[in-house]
């Protein structure tokens, strides 16, 4: 066998088909849920932990005037606004970090080498990794949302504004599962600190309304918040829940429209720029390093 | 040689210290190296805190002065969030980063190495917590330097009340730290404590009232008294009356503060180095100094 014989064998791709996309992704769900259910005390503990925001802003509302809410066009109900803000933010924020941190543990374990030098394509791993965390993170989010009832949130809930409130939480979870593929890839460089995580959690909790209305910004501050698909999706999910509104409305147009748009910019660049980072840490050699 | 001799050989303890200030001050270096080499973290870090305080500033615009006042803390939420939200990063310091700190040595296989060297081993835990304090006091003087400087939050800070602040926050630091080693020892032992000490931290903060005042608890006697079975809840109680009520000594409500805080440091210190020790030697005897 002669030199180009070899560099030729060594340089063959794998194909690989064989067990398809979504079966492979489900089979993350499936490990990764049974890891998880390993730690119940964890789980029931976690759920409580995020339970005390809820708690802490019910006597929050108890000092708040509801003027500033009705001049955003909200119902004048301040507990009801802020546990939406703070379910989804935390929410999303859960979900989006604790992607960074899976790629962390796989890399401490030394199983992402593992997994990545087999025939699973480095999407089906993301779309694995994120899939389950934002299916776990919903059960926070319920748990935060029945707090919130016990407590005594108002939601106005009818056909057209559970249909609308539906389609806003399928563009919340899809443009946020773009947010943490972007944070995966800086942790698989950076190691530790993940900017992305980092400015997301503190530039939404700032600029995207979660604890009050916009309208309290500056004017030369609100443009800061149109940058993050939170904004659009509380403000929606807001109208939808706290008024009632459906797709008639043309606000839950507007924000639907908007998120549809950032998935559709920013999905693309994200998974370029993890692409980037994984051949980059690849050529490095540093995929389980940490 | 007789099996009696060689036993004894090996029960024998090398000195494990010369001088115990060198060696906190190698550990913390280790800490403070550590810590700068992830500098996008740290930036990160500051950005957020400078958010948390303009956060509040926003939400301190909604709030009725007329209600915060009725509770007695004046009419500025955000002079009275920012004394609240400036301090809790030091209760989740004091409770929660020695027992991580000690969990990620035993994942990375450290802790053994560092136990089998003449290294004090309460002068090693004692410098794993440095690396929070240092970050929990970048939080604070930022925090105060933001909401003072930057927006204005009406603070009494002269030389009385500054040092009946640092007397509250000693007694603050100490109460909560005696806690922080009672968890430590504990999660040394039992490995999967983390969440534990979470939820302690989240109840704590909640129930001492960082960002609600504490008489409208008034309304659920039961979780009011849970309040009062945390130091913390007695620390953020002074600092807010010095620093926001501008309380001189003596004021009854302050020294009354500072003894309560003082009795939980005196209980719980004995109690939390007790339990450090149990754990670490626990985890020796076992021989599970490095396993997860």
């Amino acid at each position: 066998m002669n030199v180009e014989e070899i560099v030729k064998y060594m340089a063959e791709n794998i194909p690989r088909g064989g067990v398809g996309a979504i079966q492979k992704a489900l089979a993350f769900i499936v490990r990764d849920f049974k890891i998880w259910w390993t730690y119940k005390l964890w789980i029931t503990l976690d759920i409580l932990s995020s339970l005390t925001f809820v708690a802490t802003y019910y006597f929050v509302s108890m000092i708040i005037t509801p003027q500033a809410l009705i001049n955003a066009g909200y119902a004048a109900d301040y507990l009801t606004f802020s546990v939406i803000g703070i379910s989804l933010q935390h929410y999303v924020f859960t979900s989006v970090s604790s992607l960074s941190d899976a790629i962390r543990e796989e890399q401490w374990n030394g199983t992402m080498e593992t997994i990545l030098s087999s025939t699973t394509s480095f999407r089906v791993f993301l779309l694995g990794e994120s899939a389950f965390r934002f299916i776990i993170g919903s059960y926070f989010l319920l748990a935060s949302l029945g707090m919130g009832v016990l407590l005594g949130i108002r939601l106005v809930l009818n056909p057209g504004s559970i249909i609308a409130a539906s389609v806003l939480t399928i563009l919340l979870v899809a443009s946020h599962m773009v947010i943490g593929v972007l944070g995966a890839a800086m942790i698989l460089k950076l190691k530790q600190g993940d900017p992305i995580v980092w400015a997301f959690s503190w530039l939404t909790q700032l600029f995207s309304g979660v604890l009050y209305p916009l309208g309290l910004l500056p004017d030369w501050l609100k443009w800061v918040g149109n940058a993050f698909p939170l904004t659009y999706s509380l403000d929606g999910l807001r109208r939808c829940l706290m008024n009632g509104e459906g797709f008639d409305s043309p606000m839950i147009m507007e924000n639907t429209l908007k998120l549809m748009l950032f998935i559709m910019v920013v999905l693309p660049f994200s998974l370029w720029f993890f692409k980037k980072a994984y051949d980059s840490t690849r050529r490095e050699g540093a995929l389980g390093q940490y | 040689m007789n099996r009696l001799e060689i036993l004894q050989l090996f029960r024998d303890e090398e000195r494990r210290s010369k001088s115990g200030l060198r060696q906190l001050s190698a550990v913390v270096w280790a800490q403070l190296k550590m810590m700068l080499a992830y500098k996008s973290w740290l930036v990160m870090d500051l950005l957020s805190t400078f958010a948390s305080v303009v956060m509040y500033y926003f939400v301190g615009l909604q709030v009725d002065p007329l209600r915060l006042s009725q509770s007695g803390w004046g009419t500025s939420y955000l002079a009275f969030s920012l004394v609240g939200v400036a301090t809790s990063n030091y209760l989740w310091a004091c409770l929660t980063r020695l027992s991580h700190s000690i969990q990620h040595e035993i994942r990375g296989g450290t802790l053994e190495t560092i136990a089998v060297t003449p290294v004090n081993m309460l002068v090693f835990f004692i410098g794993l917590t440095a690396r929070g304090y240092l970050v929990s006091l970048i939080y604070l003087v930022g925090v105060f330097t933001v909401g003072v400087y930057g927006l204005g939050a009406n603070l009494s800070f002269n030389p009385q009340s500054f040092l009946i602040f640092i007397v509250l926050f000693m007694l603050m630091l100490v109460s909560n730290q005696a806690l922080g080693l009672i968890a430590a020892g504990i999660i040394m032992v039992y490995k999967r404590g983390d969440p534990l000490v979470f939820i302690l931290a989240a109840v704590n903060e909640f129930l001492a009232g960082v960002l609600y005042p504490l008489e409208l608890l008034k309304r659920f006697p039961a979780v009011q008294f849970l309040s009062m079975l945390f130091p913390y809840t007695y620390a953020l109680d002074g600092m807010r009356r010095v620093l926001i009520l501008s309380a001189s000594m003596p004021d009854v409500n302050v020294l009354t503060d500072i003894v309560v805080l003082a009795v939980f440091s005196l209980i719980l210190v004995p109690i939390g180095l007790k339990t450090l020790e149990w754990g670490y030697g626990r985890i020796r005897r076992e021989g599970t100094t490095s396993s997860y």
